[in-house]
C-alpha cells in the first residue's frame, strides 16, 4: 500500500498524531508514550525557568538525541501582542520556526479568542514561521486563518482537557470540506472513539496530549490512539456505507431453499 | 548590581549576560534571553554587557499540549 504522508509547510510526516508533553507522571512514562505513539510532531510551553531549581521544568533534556519536529505553543497568551512575543522567543530556541498559536482569553473555558488568533497568524506567517493556530470549530473562520497564512489550521473537538470528544461533527465536517491546507482536531479529546470518528471525519491528523497524559496507563493509551488514528484514517479513504432506514440483506434473495 | 530577573529583583556580581546564565547553572542551549523586550541572540550573550536595572527573562520548554 502507497505511504499515505501528512505534509506541513514542506514537512512530509509519516505519523497523524501530534503529541502533547505536558502532565506525564514522569519523564520516564512519557517517553515511552512518545514511543509508542509514534508522534513525530511534539509539542511544549515557553516559561520562565524557575531560578529556585532552573533545570527541574527543562522538557528538552529529556529528549535529547532523538528526531522530532517541535511545535511549541504561545499558551498562557491572552492576546496576539503577546503571542507574537512567545513565539519570537520559542524561535529564538533555534530549535523550530513552528508555532502553535494559542491565545485564551477565559480561564474557565479555555477557548481560544478568535479576533486575537487570527491577527497573531496574519503577524507571525508573514515574519516567515509555520503557524498552526489553534482555533474554534468555526468554519469561516478557520477558512479565514488559512487565508491569513496559516500552515495548517487546528480547530479544537472541545474545550481543553475536557475529554468532551467532538461536540460539533457538522462544523467539522465542514471545515475539512471547505479547507486547502492540513486540518489538525486539538484539544477535547477523551478516548480512542472520540480520534476515530475525527478520522472519520476527513481530518489530517489529531494533536492530543491530556487523554494520553492523565489516562491510567499512558502508554497503552498511546498506543490505541495510534491505532485509532491508522483505523479512522483507512476507514475515511476506503469511503463508509451511506446510512440507511431500513435493512439490505447481505446475501441475494435468489435460489433460496424455502421457495 | 540591582537587575530583574524573570519579574525577581536580584543582585549579582555580573559584566556579560552568558555569566547569568553561568551563575543560574542553565544549560545555554535549552534557554532564551530577553533584555528589555529584545531578545539577544545566543551567540551575542559574551559580548552583551550587562547594566543595573536590565529586566532580563531566562525562559525554556517546559511539557504543554
Amino acid at each position: 500500500m502507497k505511504k499515505d504522508m501528512l505534509t506541513i509547510a514542506g514537512k512530509e510526516l509519516s505519523s497523524r498524531f501530534f503529541l502533547g508533553t505536558g502532565r506525564y507522571p514522569n519523564p520516564f512514562v512519557q517517553n515511552e508514550a512518545i514511543k509508542a505513539s509514534g508522534a513525530e510532531v511534539l509539542t511544549f510551553a515557553i516559561r520562565r525557568v524557575n531560578l529556585d531549581a532552573p533545570n527541574e521544568d527543562a522538557i528538552l533534556q529529556h529528549l535529547e538525541g532523538q528526531k522530532f519536529t517541535y511545535l511549541p505553543n504561545t499558551s498562557g497568551a491572552k492576546n496576539a501582542e503577546e503571542a507574537i512575543r512567545i513565539a519570537r522567543l520559542a524561535k529564538a530556541s533555534g530549535i523550530s520556526n513552528w508555532i502553535k498559536v494559542e491565545i485564551s482569553a477565559n480561564e474557565r473555558t479555555l477557548l481560544p479568542d478568535p479576533i486575537e488568533t487570527l491577527k497573531a497568524t496574519e503577524v507571525l506567517a508573514k515574519e516567515g514561521f509555520v503557524v498552526l493556530p489553534y482555533t474554534s470549530d468555526d468554519p469561516v473562520l478557520c477558512k479565514r486563518l488559512e487565508e491569513a497564512g496559516a500552515a495548517a489550521v487546528m480547530p479544537g473537538g472541545a474545550p481543553i482537557g475536557t475529554g468532551l470528544g467532538i461536540l460539533n461533527p457538522y462544523n467539522i465536517g465542514l471545515i475539512v470540506e471547505e479547507a486547502n491546507v492540513p486540518i489538525i482536531i486539538d484539544a477535547g479529546l477523551g478516548s480512542a472513539a472520540d480520534i476515530v470518528q475525527a478520522m472519520e471525519l476527513g481530518v489530517d491528523g489529531v494533536l492530543m496530549n491530556t487523554p494520553v497524559a492523565k489516562a491510567k496507563d499512558p502508554v497503552k493509551m498511546a498506543l490505541a490512539m495510534k491505532y485509532a488514528i491508522d483505523a479512522g484514517r483507512l476507514s475515511y479513504v476506503a469511503g463508509r456505507i451511506p446510512k440507511k432506514k431500513y435493512a439490505t440483506a447481505s446475501s441475494a434473495f435468489e435460489a433460496f431453499i424455502t421457495k | 548590581m540591582e537587575l530583574i530577573i524573570n519579574g525577581e529583583l536580584v543582585t549579582l556580581d555580573v559584566h556579560y549576560l552568558d555569566e547569568i546564565v553561568k551563575h543560574y547553572g542553565l544549560d545555554k542551549n535549552l534557554v532564551v534571553m530577553e533584555v528589555d523586550g529584545l531578545i539577544i541572540d545566543r551567540s551575542e550573550w559574551e559580548t552583551t554587557t550587562v547594566q543595573a536595572g536590565m529586566k532580563i527573562e531566562l525562559v525554556h520548554f517546559v511539557g504543554g499540549g
